[in-house]
């Protein structure tokens, strides 16, 4: 009994083998001429990608603090703010702001009571959109075991200042060192040029600002 | 005596700050931690070579063999911070992620880096730009939404720095590219807006300016690699004066923008 029901399952089981191969092979047959079958099965199911998992930190905020040299106006303290964007590991696009207060010109001390500028033309602002260039990325060792990356970077770029009551394109080009406690906060000193064509004291000429400046950063 | 007692002041600030520091834990775990994040990867490649920071110019020191896992913490640029089992961190290069690791569930944690087909598929963009305004310095910023294709719609603001005025310029406008899959890909621009015009005048006491301005353009785009590319873009200014007759002006500028 047993032998018979397996007889007429394998008859059925061949029987329908066939059909399904009369049905199946022209298809099959077009596919295979199509396209080569793969040598090796995926033992994974490609999935899709999920960036999220990971937290990306590619932006850094930056206060900023130091001296700027203010042609013919003295040095003055200086501060304002910087936000970076790392667009590669060695290119970074830099939006900064700065403020500052000229001090008396030497004819304006000489003098006594003489006065160029009112006091409100006296208020040195700036802006400035830079790109900055990691040239020399590096590690500093410390005793007692610390470690800290730091970077060597070049920046160049131009914006406008606002002094003595006059609005002028501004470029600047400097250097800078940065030195990372942890990867999220870090220290900068920064050196820079900025220059502009003014004509505050008569005749037109290129002043050439030096900054010297501080900062302290975190990336988000 | 003024300046001493803002200083003073400033002190007192500064010292407040640093004491509400360790009360706010969150601040300063996001400061002083390495950001553990939940995502662990094993190595599937021969090995993945780790450095010391994120980029080609710091050291390799360690390397991960095939079997071993990976916790990810955060990402810099192209490179991800990972952390293995015995506690060691180092950097790890994004595309060796992506080819040589999987998750626990066979999934691939890190996408490749954004190349141009990420740029053609681009949601929007933020450009930066340095030009001429008819003889004058400009320097422009622009964000855009890039809504097909083809199509974009841009807010620029421009700041025209000349000897004689001042001008600053908002504007709208719509953007299309007819070839969005080029490399160097062109595109063409129309809209308008508003330009704010104060003459600097030593002698003559000036009024300011406010005129609506129209405009059309041309301009070029090149991907250069990642997330950025360079724009080129010549515009044809028409500004709507109350006098008799109208202004044109010519401008040409540069910039670096980044797409997202």
């Amino acid at each position: 009994m047993e032998t018979r029901t397996r007889y007429f399952l394998l008859k059925v089981i061949i029987a329908s083998a066939f059909a399904l191969a009369i049905v199946a092979t022209p298809e099959d047959a077009l596919a295979q001429s199509e396209r080569e079958p793969p040598l090796i099965e995926p033992d994974v199911e490609p999935q899709p990608v999920e960036q999220a998992l990971v937290d990306s930190e590619n932006f850094e905020v930056a206060a900023v603090a130091g001296w700027l040299n203010i042609e013919d106006f003295g040095s003055s303290f200086m501060y304002g703010g910087r936000l970076t964007y790392n667009i590669s590991e060695s290119f970074f696009v830099e939006a900064g702001l700065g403020f500052a207060e000229a001090e008396d010109t030497s004819f304006e001390r000489l003098a006594g009571d003489v006065q160029l500028l009112p006091d409100d033309d006296r208020d040195y602002r700036w802006y400035n959109l830079n790109l900055g260039y990691r040239l020399l990325p590096g590690e500093a060792f410390f005793p007692g075991g610390y470690v800290f990356n730091t970077n060597f970077y070049l920046t160049a770029g131009a914006g406008a200042t606002d002094f003595a009551g006059d609005n002028r394109f501004t470029i600047n080009y400097g250097a800078g060192y940065q030195m990372l406690f942890t990867d999220s906060l870090s220290a900068h000193i920064n050196v820079r040029q900025h220059l502009f064509d003014s004509d505050i004291l008569g005749e037109d000429k290129t002043f050439v600002n030096t900054e010297v400046s501080a900062a302290i950063s975190v990336f988000f | 005596m003024g300046l001493r007692s803002l200083a003073r002041q400033g002190l007192l600030v500064v010292c407040c700050l640093l004491w509400s520091l360790p009360l706010r834990a969150g601040v300063l775990d996001w400061l002083w931690s390495s950001g553990e994040g939940p995502a662990e990867v094993v190595v599937t490649a021969p090995y993945v070579e780790w450095r010391t920071g994120p980029a080609i110019g710091y050291p390799v020191f360690h390397a991960s063999e095939k079997g071993e896992w990976l916790t990810l913490l955060k990402q810099k640029t192209r490179w991800i911070k990972v952390r293995d089992s015995r506690d060691r961190e180092g950097w790890v290069l994004q595309d060796d992620l992506s080819t040589g690791t999987l998750t626990a569930d066979g999934q691939v944690a890190i996408g490749p880096r954004p190349d141009r087909d990420d740029f053609t598929d681009r949601g929007g963009e933020v450009v930066a730009m340095m030009g001429d305004f008819e003889g004058a310095a400009a320097i422009s910023a622009a964000a855009s939404w890039q809504f097909t294709h083809n199509l974009a719609l841009e807010v620029q603001a421009s700041q025209v720095l000349g000897s004689r005025s001042e001008i600053r310029l908002a504007n709208l406008s719509i953007q299309h590219q007819p070839f969005p899959g080029w490399r160097l890909t062109p595109y063409l621009t129309m809209g308008g807006g508003y330009a704010w015009i104060s003459p600097k005048a030593t002698l003559a006491q000036t009024e300011r300016r406010q005129n609506p301005t129209a405009h059309i353009g041309l301009g070029l785009r090149y991907y250069v690699a990642d997330r950025y590319f360079l724009r080129a873009e010549v515009r044809d200014y028409k500004v709507f004066t109350d006098r008799t007759t109208n202004e044109e002006v010519t401008e040409w500028k540069l910039g670096l923008g980044i797409f997202f």
